[in-house]
Parts: C-alpha cells; sequence; structure tokens
C-alpha cells in the first residue's frame, strides 16, 4: 500500500505538470481539444492525490510501522478516532492533507465550470495546477509521508526494518477536537487558492468585466467561513488542552491563521464596492493576491522554525521551499498586474464622505492595519535579531495595546456601516438612523459605569456592542415592518422573509452580530481571576463564588495512558452545584504528559480546573483554579458567524420568485409562499434591498 | 466613661485595626505588583508564555524567575529597576514586549505609522474621487440639450421615480 501511495502522487505530479503546461498550449493555440485535455488532466490529479491519502490512512489503521511516519505518529493503542486524525499531525502527513483539500477546491471548481467561461477557466486551470504542482513537489520529493523505515543490517548494508509498535500521537494532540480543527482550518487556507486563481487568472486573460469576482464570492466566502471557524476552534483547543486558562496567546501559529482571515474580510468587504460600483477593481485583486500570499507566508514562518510556536507540530528545514514558493509568486502576481493593469482601471468616483463607499474604505482601512500590526509583531524578532543581533519577545502585552483599539474602531465601523446608504447618506437620515442605537448604546453604558465598571475598553467595548446590535436590529425591523404592511404577516415571519429574500445582506448582518458576541465574549478577559494551591483530600479553595473542596485524587489506567484524577465538589452559596474532575494524563509510548481541563461552563462565566501535577516538595496535587466570565460568548458568536456565512450563501429566494413569476407571464402564483399572490416588480422596489 | 476617655479608646480600637491591616495591604499589593510585574516578564524555559501564565508545574524557569520577582518586591524596589534587573539577567527577550527606547521601539511605531499612511492614502483617494465627480457633473451640465421629444419627457420621468425609488432604498 505504501508503493501504491507513493506512485498515486507521482502519477498525480506528471499529471499536475501536463495540466499546467497543456494549459499554457491550450491559451496559446486556443484549440478546445487541448483545453478539455488539460481540464481533464486537472481532475485526474485530484484523483490521484485522494488514492494517495486514502493509502495513507489505511496504513495508519492497518499498524504498519515498517512506515517511518506511521511509526513516529501513531501506536496500537490509539483510538481509531486519533489514528484517523493521526494523518495530519506531522509535517509530510499535514502537506499532504493540504493537497488533499486543494483538490477537492480544484475539483469542485474545475467540475462546476465545466464547458463555461471558455476565455477564463484555461488560465484558472493553469494557476491551479501551478499551485498543486508546489504541494506534489513536497509531497513527493521533499516531505513524503511514505517513506520506509530502514535499520543497518550485516556488513553495514541497509535493510528495510519495521517496528513492533510506534511512538503514538503527541498527546497535546490526543483531544477530540483535532479531528475537526486542522481540516477546518486548513480548509481556511486551501479555499483561498480559488480566488487567488480566478483573480490572476482575470489579470492575466484580461477577462472583462467583473465576472470573476462574481464567480469566485462564494468561494471566498466558503474559504472565510472555513477560516473562522479553524481560528475558534483552535483558540478552544487551545483552551481546553494547553491548560493556561486562556484561549488567545497571540502564538505566531495563531497570528498566521489571523492574518489572511483579516485581509480575506476586508476583500468581502470590498468586492461589495466593485460589484455594486465598479470601484476599487486594483485593490480587490491585490486583496486576493495578499490573502493567498498570507496563507503562504504563515505557513513559511511556522514551519520553517523562523518563529517559535505551542501550536507548530510541523516544524522542520521545509521553510525555504515555502520562501521560494512566496517569491514566485509575488513575483508572478508583481508581473501579472505591471503587464495588464490597464485592465484594471475603473471609474472610481464618489459623492460624499457621508457614503458606505468610505465606510468601505475605512473598514478595508482598518482590518489592513490590524494585519500589518499583528505581521509586524510576529516578524519583529526576526528582524531585532537579523538586525542587532539578539532576539526580542513580542508577546500579548504588545498585540493587546496595539489591537484593542483598532477592534474597537472595527466594532464602531460594523454598526455604522448599515446605515450610510451608497453615493450619499443625508445628515438628518444618519441622525434618524443613529439616535437610537447610540442612545442605547450610551445608556446601557452609563448603567455598567454606575453599577461600578471601570474598565474604559470593556465600558467602550459595551457601548459599541450594543450600537451594533440595535443598528442590526433595526435593520432587520424597517425591513421586515414594510413586508408586514404588505402581507399582513407578523413581524418574525415577515423578517425571515425579508433575510431569505437578500441572504447576503442579512446573512451579513447575522455574521456582524456574531462578531459582536465574540467581543463580548473577550471583553470579559479583564475581569479574569485564578488561584493556585497544593491541595490534599478535604482541603479548600474560594475563588470568586465557589468553593472548591478536593474530595479525594486517584489514577486510573487506559489502554493509551495512566492518569491522576482530582474530585472536586464545587459549592455555590453553600450549595454543591457540581463536580468537576480534572485529570492529568500520561502517555507512556512517547513519555509525555497532557491535561484534561475541566470545565464548568455558563453563560456568565467558566470555572475552569486544572489538574496541574504533582508537588514534589509537598507530594500534593497542585490545582489551579480559574474564573474566566463570558467565554462562552466567544464559542457562541463563532457559531453565529458561521451560520451567518451559511445563510449569505443560500440563494435569494427573491430572486427565484422573480424569475418564476416573469416566466409566467408575471401573474402566476408564487410557489410555497404564505400569501399566494402575485408578485409584482412593483412589490419588491417597496423594499429596501438596495444596498448590501 | 467620659468622653475624651471614650475618644481615646475608639482611636486606639482604630490604630490597632489598622495595623492589622497593614500586612494583609501590603500582602496583597504585593500580590498585585507582582502580577502586573510579572506580566511584563516573558518565562525562559521556551514555552513563549508570559512568566506568570507559565503553567508547567516544576518549570525550571518560571519557578525560580517568580522567586526573583517576589524577592525585588518585598525588597520595595521600584517597577523599572525590577524589570531592569531582569533585562540585565536574562537579556532583552525577558521582556513580554518590545522596549519603548532604540531600534526595537519600531515596532511599536509600526502600526501607528501604518495607520497615518493609510488614512492619508484614504482621505486622499475620497477627495480625488470627489473631484472626479464634481468634474462628470460639470461635464455633463455643460454638454448639448438633448432634443426635446415625448420619448425624451418619458425617460424623465421614469429616470426621476427610479432617483426617487432608489433614495427611498438607500435612506431608509
Amino acid at each position: 500500500m505504501d508503493l501504491f501511495g507513493s506512485y498515486a502522487l507521482l502519477l498525480a505530479f506528471a499529471f499536475a505538470l501536463y495540466a499546467i503546461f497543456g494549459g499554457i498550449a491550450a491559451i496559446i493555440t486556443r484549440r478546445p481539444l487541448l483545453i478539455k485535455s488539460a481540464r481533464n488532466a486537472g481532475f485526474a490529479v485530484c484523483v490521484l492525490i485522494w488514492m494517495g491519502i486514502g493509502s495513507l490512512w489505511y496504513l495508519f489503521f492497518t499498524d504498519n510501522f515498517s512506515m517511518a511516519y506511521v511509526a513516529a505518529h501513531s501506536n496500537r493503542a490509539l483510538s481509531p478516532y486519533y489514528k484517523f486524525s493521526a494523518l495530519w499531525s506531522g509535517q509530510e502527513g499535514s502537506l499532504l492533507f493540504w493537497s488533499f483539500l486543494l483538490s477537492i477546491y480544484v475539483f469542485s471548481a474545475l467540475f462546476a465550470y465545466r464547458g463555461k467561461h471558455p476565455e477564463l477557466m484555461p488560465y484558472v486551470g493553469v494557476v491551479l495546477a501551478g499551485v498543486q504542482i508546489f504541494f506534489l513537489t513536497m509531497n513527493n520529493f521533499i516531505a513524503s509521508p511514505f517513506q520506509v523505515l530502514v535499520g543497518p543490517g550485516a556488513g553495514g548494508i541497509l535493510h528495510l526494518a519495521t517496528r513492533a509498535d510506534g511512538s503514538g500521537l503527541n498527546p497535546l494532540l490526543q483531544y477530540p477536537e483535532m479531528a475537526i480543527h486542522p481540516p477546518t482550518l486548513y480548509s481556511g487556507y486551501t479555499g483561498f487558492t480559488i480566488p487567488f486563481a480566478f483573480a490572476l487568472g482575470a489579470l492575466l486573460g484580461r477577462y472583462p468585466g467583473e465576472k470573476w469576482i462574481h464567480l469566485t464570492r462564494r468561494w471566498t466566502m466558503i474559504a472565510w467561513a472555513f477560516q473562522s471557524a479553524g481560528i475558534l476552534l483552535g483558540a478552544h483547543w487551545a483552551y481546553a488542552v494547553l491548560g493556561w486558562g486562556g484561549y488567545w496567546g497571540w502564538d505566531p501559529v495563531e497570528n498566521a491563521s489571523l492574518m489572511p482571515w483579516l485581509t480575506g474580510t476586508a476583500f468581502l468587504h470590498s468586492v461589495i464596492m466593485q460589484e455594486k460600483r465598479g470601484m476599487m477593481r486594483v485593490w480587490n485583486v491585490w486583496l486576493v493576491f495578499l490573502t493567498f500570499m498570507l496563507c503562504i507566508l504563515g505557513t513559511s514562518l511556522t514551519r520553517s522554525g523562523a518563529v517559535n510556536s505551542v501550536h507548530a507540530f510541523a516544524e522542520s528545514n521545509i521553510g525555504h521551499w515555502f520562501w521560494g514558493f512566496l517569491l514566485l509568486i509575488v513575483i508572478v502576481c508583481v508581473a501579472a498586474y505591471l503587464k495588464n493593469r490597464d485592465y484594471l482601471r475603473s471609474d472610481n468616483q464618489l459623492d460624499s464622505m457621508l457614503s458606505r463607499e468610505s465606510s468601505f474604505l475605512f473598514n478595508n482601512l482598518i482590518l489592513l492595519v490590524a494585519c500589518i500590526a499583528v505581521l509586524a509583531g510576529t516578524l519583529f524578532p526576526v528582524l531585532s535579531e537579523a538586525v542587532r543581533g539578539s532576539k526580542i519577545s513580542v508577546g500579548p502585552p504588545f498585540f493587546n495595546r496595539v489591537n484593542i483599539p483598532i477592534a474597537m474602531f472595527l466594532l464602531f465601523l460594523t454598526g455604522v456601516g448599515p446605515l450610510l446608504a451608497w453615493r450619499k447618506t443625508s445628515v438628518e437620515s444618519l441622525r434618524k438612523n443613529f439616535g437610537f442605537p447610540l442612545i442605547g448604546g450610551i445608556v446601557a453604558a452609563a448603567i455598567a459605569v454606575a453599577l461600578g465598571l471601570r474598565e474604559f475598553y470593556v465600558t467602550l467595548c459595551l457601548l459599541l456592542s450594543v450600537f451594533v446590535t440595535l443598528t442590526i436590529l433595526g435593520e432587520f425591523y424597517r425591513g421586515a415592518r414594510v413586508i408586514s404592511a404588505r402581507t399582513g404577516s407578523n413581524i418574525f415571519s415577515s423578517a425571515a422573509q425579508l433575510t431569505m429574500r437578500n441572504t447576503r445582506r442579512y446573512g451579513g448582518y447575522v455574521v456582524h452580530f456574531g462578531m459582536v458576541l465574540v467581543f463580548i465574549g473577550i471583553s470579559g478577559q479583564a475581569f479574569n481571576q485564578d488561584k493556585q494551591m497544593d491541595m490534599s483530600a478535604g482541603s479548600e479553595m474560594t475563588l470568586g463564588p465557589y468553593n472548591l473542596y478536593l474530595q479525594n485524587y486517584d489514577t486510573t489506567s487506559e489502554a493509551n495512558y495512566s492518569a491522576e484524577r482530582a474530585t472536586i465538589d464545587v459549592e455555590k452559596n453553600g450549595r454543591s452545584v457540581m463536580m468537576l474532575y480534572p485529570t492529568r494524563r500520561f502517555y507512556p509510548s512517547n513519555q509525555e504528559s497532557g491535561t484534561m481541563v475541566a470545565i464548568a461552563s455558563t453563560l456568565r462565566e467558566d470555572l475552569y480546573v486544572v489538574y496541574a501535577g504533582t508537588n514534589p516538595d509537598t507530594n500534593l496535587p497542585v490545582i489551579h483554579a480559574y474564573l474566566n466570565p463570558l467565554v462562552k460568548w466567544i464559542w457562541l458568536g463563532g457559531a453565529v458567524v458561521v451560520l451567518g456565512t451559511i445563510l449569505a450563501l443560500l440563494p435569494n429566494r427573491q430572486a427565484v420568485m422573480v424569475l418564476s413569476t416573469a416566466a409566467a407571464g408575471q401573474s402566476a402564483p408564487v410557489p410555497g409562499s404564505a400569501h399566494a399572490a402575485p408578485v409584482s416588480y412593483s412589490a419588491r422596489s417597496q423594499l429596501p434591498d438596495g444596498h448590501d | 466613661m467620659t468622653k475624651r476617655r471614650r475618644l481615646a479608646l475608639i482611636c486606639a480600637a482604630c490604630v490597632g485595626l489598622a495595623s492589622s491591616l497593614v500586612p494583609l495591604h501590603v500582602e496583597a499589593q504585593k500580590t498585585e505588583r507582582g502580577k502586573s510585574l510579572g506580566a511584563k516578564l516573558m518565562c525562559m524555559c521556551g514555552c513563549g508564555q508570559i512568566l506568570t501564565q507559565c503553567n508547567h508545574i516544576n518549570c525550571p524557569s518560571s519557578g525560580p524567575m517568580l522567586k526573583e520577582l517576589d524577592a525585588h518586591v518585598v525588597k520595595g524596589e521600584a517597577d523599572d529597576l525590577i524589570v531592569q534587573d531582569f533585562v540585565q539577567e536574562y537579556g532583552e527577550k525577558v521582556l513580554s514586549a518590545p522596549p519603548t527606547k532604540g531600534f526595537n521601539s519600531i515596532a511599536w511605531y509600526i502600526p501607528g505609522v501604518a495607520f497615518a499612511i493609510g488614512l492619508g492614502i484614504v482621505i486622499t483617494l475620497i477627495r480625488l474621487w470627489r473631484q472626479r465627480d464634481v468634474a462628470r457633473l460639470a461635464t455633463a451640465s455643460g454638454a448639448p440639450a438633448i432634443p426635446h421629444t415625448a420619448a425624451s419627457d418619458l425617460r424623465e420621468v421614469q429616470l426621476e421615480r427610479a432617483r426617487r425609488q432608489a433614495d427611498r432604498d438607500t435612506e431608509d
């Protein structure tokens, strides 16, 4: 099976070469057969990669410890669930997994647009094959997961070897979320390849108009949703496994995932300007390029070992390959832009400073500054070492101080943006729309201050969160009221109809609301408390309103690990409310330990208890307890963000209705509608859905 | 009990209470100061965590470093001196954020400079685009009038209706 996998990947590499050179020849000669042939080669590459990864999974599940990668990342006692996720736990496997996810995107894009856009797709195919060639080069020649174990035999000749058992999976990765978090995050990274390929393809082929923007919008949203979910799942993993009481430490790997998310978010906003007004063509193309470059840069940083990270499980000396690839991408993008920049010329016009267009410009500015701040903080230790010869640390105090004001400004714009109209907003309209949300925010902040809140940024965050929430509710209410008045349905049903008529706009508002929840959750960090104690059985620790009684501690043994476990009775207001079982595991296969944190989570706060180990001086278990307010809001906000994105991805029901009505001579009843009344264009025009 | 005696007794009780609270107060301050100073320092074991957040039991670095920090705090040394002492012992890498002086202070300026440049570009763009819009309108108003016909009247009415509709759509 190892040979099968190796050959599959080698064949994939060969087909990818054909896809790129055949694609170039097809572009030059314009021969339809060649175009089709290059596209089919693209399909073949994907299928062969799937075969390759399938064979590696097979080797994991059959405990084939003659394979170096399997022996290094699995063992017999490992549960099938973790054998599945062990595939991406190391350098070679994670790169193959990257190729695998990329191939799913490539296959989907080639399949979805087969036979369509003949002037654009050959270029797109060539760019996609180019990216695939890089990763297949890594999979085949630089970091192959199909290397066999060898040992010295008689006469110093190397022989194939096998191990009785493997080294096992890193304990930090033996957590259920590790089967979801890397695929989600990688799906985000790889997903940005599609808009990149379309943007570069459109630029190289001088594809007219904004068509490529329409084609890639959904792909970008899918990648963005995966990236968002991946980042939050990573934060949750760090929170639940690393046992330091936090979820975000501004670690280089975390920063690497945040940077393309920031530029991707900027693109999702500024692309609306191009769609609606034909503006910012150059900017949008460069935002897509930048987002893809940042995906590769982040990977280069963490895989090259240029920066240290607790999240980097695949560090090695392959970083220079990624740097080389990044350099090549920069050269290609710059050359394509210089050659065809006249194609991107747009007639940018702005009627007023108080307009949706300016709010998007400021939104892009803030997101890009946030990205630059994160990049500067991540790279500065490397720069300092290069210039001064000594490395410095850039830790959370720097990132928090720099990024919190930026985040507040962004939150403010989230509220302001929807209140501004395209082209020009009158001061009167602004006052009318701003008034209620702003007063609501100020009242909420005043109440919080009166109740004793003294943290400036938390108060500001509360004010802006209420402001944004009221703005969003106002948008839903105003639209729903119009529908309700026309159809007679209640306001909630009308709001649902409204949402389905313009899913992109109202899905976007749901995403904004999710971000508000995330911001509220993060603001709770200002009130974190913690306490650490050596606890004997029967001893007590008080933290906030909770009393923690250590009832006993015991040891258990499982197939893959042994565990020390504390049993803690938690009392609140003199009443026992729950039992917590923080655990510390020891994995004999790789002689490493890991924590299983006990978390009692409510919307108000998380009681987070860590069995930190045994103090050798006292021989007592060390219990570290944290009281982290509002953390659950972050995960809840993340779920809302993903739901909002899914909503925004759905097709507009309105469009379907209009088309079906038009097809039926504008007089047929609307199928599935609550009121089987004919839909007319005048009914649509009553709705404020002209701007999103 | 005379008034003076009662007053003296109350004063003595207050002093006694205050003196009993002093050590507690000092302890609390020490802890808060320790936490605040610990947040300015990194653990040097390579975990990449803030000194007070390093959660490795028997960590070869954080334990001794925290004891050292406590000793400085108990001596009542100034914050800057304590931090400088750590820098001398471990190098600048011990600081959790770049210093605000010298070459490394550049890190602090980068986001601000980026914002200032970006803001300048955005404002310039907005002005430029507005000027372009004004120029476009001026050109349009200077253009020869379209011959007046019934069809152009109808188009004008339709255009005006569409304009009003667009206003409603975007203002509401």
